[in-house]
């Protein structure tokens, strides 16, 4: 069987920007969140967020032109992230043009500010289109969701195929199973694969507020997210992105690549249950790890560290728990489990794809990064979740979860380079 | 499938046969202001027709509804009973959704609410007033991968997934992964399909703004948006007669390719010529209105000794109905292949804006 290896990777997050940036940040346990400055957000009942806050702007234009345009930030971050990963696989011409682009994105932005002039017409779609028709100025109103995968894929010559995927919190992980199992099944060498996210405008952040998914402390941005602790509030809303660039063993070996890991698995499933809430018996996260394993030919007892979904919310995180505990048996409590969102947020479509990168710098790092802000744990949550700082990891394989709202969940499992 | 022209596909092609057409004005909203100004609604639409009482419509846009509405028909007309004929986890759901734009007046009340004395966007006043009136449901009914999570909920599927967007092209992949996990053993049973509504007037602005309607202001043709969606039901073959399936259609193979650049009759023929040496005798064509889509399209199928009286051209009847159009076209293709010998071949183009193609050879059985 085809082996598919890890060769390339960017990022662009709360904790930092940047492989050794992002790195340095996670393994040190630095919190990303803060109060939103992106925005006036004083009259919202959720201010903090995990802002990405040093991408060279300036320097992604010289490359990607566009981007000066752009009004939705899940552009530029998920651009910047694509060019770190592309430049880190030291890929030629023919290789991108040969390669497929597999893009995970969330939701479509419109400014509210757009609209908001013609709130007193009679008919606003009429009096909005007679301005915006006539207006001649080129702003979109609304972004539409291939837009990076088109940027990408004009600027790097991608002409191997493109996914736009949008399974929300799932989309991260999705992208990059889908891209393996494409080059394992023999469609290709190489598949750059990542996703980008940002719901920090009002309407996401309130939205998502409404649904009394997030922590509304304030006041301790840096202690609001607490996977998996009793005391636990909700997630916060991040953004970010990640890009991998994944080729098949032979062609990396060939071309003297480095390379960071193997992508051993990938599994997916659907809750089925309701679009609001996770199931409860967490049926659809045992599906999707169970579906990981039998992909890779691996029994439980060969998971080496879990990267949990672990958003921080009261139900996803026992949900998870009890899931891994089931499909991993005793080999659970026995590893290392741990969330990275305590320290980025959750950047939805980006996450998957932010975490399946930190899961492979575990382990070509041999470190596994911390859950900070666990200080009293769930009694329901009872595994290691590596509370006291980063932990030298001397094993050889990592499962990775990433369960989206609405019930799509993916599972992806790395394994140590060859 | 939901289409303006109607849900059973064989009734659907008849009035596709006998000139019917779905092309009319807007109900909804004035369409002066733009280059096309036509659509193609689905009229007297009910998703309580198909699930009477059920509470979670409410929680769903019309995208949704119609996607339900239409999966429900496919698993009924391929007599599938998800969780007796194959487990749930056995069945896989690879959907294509469009711009999660909502009409207009979804939103109207949140941009009253949120609008400063001097018109600009009043974030404060966003906070204190439009906020708190929002109702938290509205989050359900922009998400772009919800239609596709509602049929998972329905339907009871809970196999590998995705939800591709926005255009034809991802709607032609989603078949492809559907294709692809079947014949790589991972699910013996995969649902594709997609939805889209394009027919208010923010998808108007955003279709103009996109130049979805530049022929229409160059040469008075073009796309005319529409609204539906379309599921098909792929099985392995085996399996599926072993479960006595009816089957409609044999899928021989598929080529999806991404063409940016390219001259798009020659894309076109390189992603025919991707679907083996085997000619069709019926062509269910994907080019609409827009005249260089439709004469590129002409060009490559003459290129294949193909005669216009092959070739069945949907859009000209129901509109262009973008995430939802390749799992229409395929649906059509199925019900197509019934009318011919067993062994002769259709072939399926599923392409439109964007930047991929999209074709599959069918096998009438």
């Amino acid at each position: 069987m085809t082996r598919v290896v890890i060769t390339g990777v960017g990022v662009s997050s709360p904790v930092g920007s940047g492989r050794e940036r992002f790195w340095d940040h996670l393994v040190a346990g630095t919190s990303g969140i803060s109060a939103v400055t992106l925005f006036d957000a004083s009259t919202l009942p959720v201010r903090i967020g995990g802002e990405v806050r040093d991408v060279d702007f300036a320097g992604l234009a010289e490359r990607f032109p566009e981007v000066m345009e752009e009004r939705d930030r899940k552009i530029p971050l998920g651009l910047a992230a694509a060019a770190e990963a592309v430049d880190d696989a030291d890929l030629d011409e023919h290789d991108l043009q040969t390669a497929c682009l597999h893009v995970g994105v969330g939701l479509e932005v419109f400014a509210l500010g757009d609209i908001t002039p013609y709130a007193d017409a009679e008919d606003i779609g009429r009096a909005l289109a007679d301005a915006v028709l006539n207006d001649g100025n080129g702003r979109v109103l609304q972004t539409p969701l291939d837009r990076i995968a088109d940027i990408l894929g004009r600027h790097l010559g991608v002409r191997g195929g493109r996914w736009v995927n949008c399974s929300a919190c799932a989309a991260g992980a999705q992208v990059i199973g889908d891209a393996f199992h494409l080059l394992r099944d023999g469609d290709g060498d190489i598949a750059l694969a990542g996703a980008t996210d940002s719901m920090l405008n009002p309407l996401g952040l309130g939205g998502f507020s409404l649904l009394q998914v997030l922590s509304d402390e304030n006041d301790t941005p840096e202690r609001a997210c607490r996977p998996f602790d009793a005391d636990r509030k909700g997630t916060v809303l991040g953004e970010g992105a990640a890009a991998l660039v994944l080729e098949t063993l032979e062609h990396a070996c060939a071309r003297g690549a480095d390379v960071y890991a193997e992508v051993l698995g990938y599994g997916a499933s659907l809750d089925a249950y309701r679009v609001s809430d996770p199931d409860p018996e967490g049926y659809g996260a045992r599906l999707s790890m169970s579906a990981a394993l039998r992909d890779a030919g691996l029994e439980p007892g060969q998971i080496d560290c879990v990267s949990a979904h672990g958003t921080g919310t009261p139900k996803n995180d026992t949900v998870e728990t009890t899931a891994i505990k089931e499909v991993l048996g005793p080999r659970a409590r026995e590893i290392p489990v741990h969330a990275v969102k305590s320290m980025t947020g959750h950047m939805i479509a980006a996450s998957g794809a932010v975490e399946a990168l930190a899961a492979a710098l575990t382990l070509s790092r041999g470190v596994v990064p911390p859950t900070i802000n666990l200080r009293c744990p769930d009694p329901e949550c009872d595994l290691d979740y590596v509370t006291e700082g980063a932990r030298a990891f001397k094993g050889d394989t990592v499962l990775s979860n990433s369960f989206g709202f609405g019930g799509q969940n993916a599972t992806l499992i790395f394994g140590k380079a060859p | 499938m939901v289409t303006p022209l109607g849900s059973d596909p064989e009734r659907v092609l008849d009035r596709i046969a006998s000139g019917e057409s779905a092309v009319g004005e807007p109900s909804g909203f004035d369409a002066a202001p733009f280059d096309c100004r036509f659509c193609c609604e689905v009229t007297g639409f009910d998703a309580e027709a198909y699930f009477p009482e059920n509470k979670t419509l409410r929680l769903m846009n019309r995208d949704a509804q119609l996607a339900v509405a239409a999966a429900h028909l496919a698993v009924r007309d391929a007599g599938l009973s998800i969780g007796s004929d194959y487990d749930a986890a056995e069945v896989a759901l690879f959907g294509t959704t469009g711009f999660a734009g909502m009409p207009v007046g979804d939103v109207a009340r949140l941009v009253r609410n949120s609008a400063g004395a001097d018109g600009g966007l009043d974030l404060r006043r966003f906070g204190r007033e439009a906020l708190r009136r929002i109702r938290p449901v509205l989050s359900f009914k922009i998400l772009a991968n919800m239609p596709i999570c509602f049929v998972s909920i329905f339907e009871g599927i809970r196999g590998p997934n995705a939800v591709y967007t926005p255009w034809e092209g991802q709607g032609a992949r989603a078949v492809a992964a559907g294709m692809r996990a079947i014949r790589s053993g991972r699910v013996p049973c995969a649902v594709v399909g997609g939805c889209d509504v394009k027919t208010h007037a923010f998808a108007f602005i955003t279709l103009q703004q996109q130049g979805v309607f530049r022929s229409w202001r160059q040469s008075g043709k073009g796309t005319v948006p529409g609204e539906g969606a379309a599921f098909v039901v792929l099985e392995e073959r085996e399996r599926a007669r072993r479960r006595g399936a009816r089957i409609r259609a044999r899928v021989v193979d598929g080529c999806v390719r991404t063409t940016d650049g390219e001259a798009p009759s020659e894309a076109l023929s390189a992603v025919l010529a991707g679907l083996g040496a085997d000619r069709p005798d019926v062509v269910v064509a994907a080019g609409d209105g827009e005249p260089v889509r439709r004469e590129a399209e002409d060009l490559a199928l003459g290129e294949f000794g193909l005669q216009p009286g092959t070739v069945i051209r949907p859009k000209g009847h129901l509109g262009d109905l973008f995430a939802a159009a390749a799992a229409v076209q395929m649906c059509l293709g199925a019900a197509a292949a019934r009318k011919l010998r067993a062994g002769r071949r259709l072939w399926v183009n599923c392409f439109g804006h964007g930047s991929e193609m999209g074709a599959f050879a069918l096998e009438a059985v």
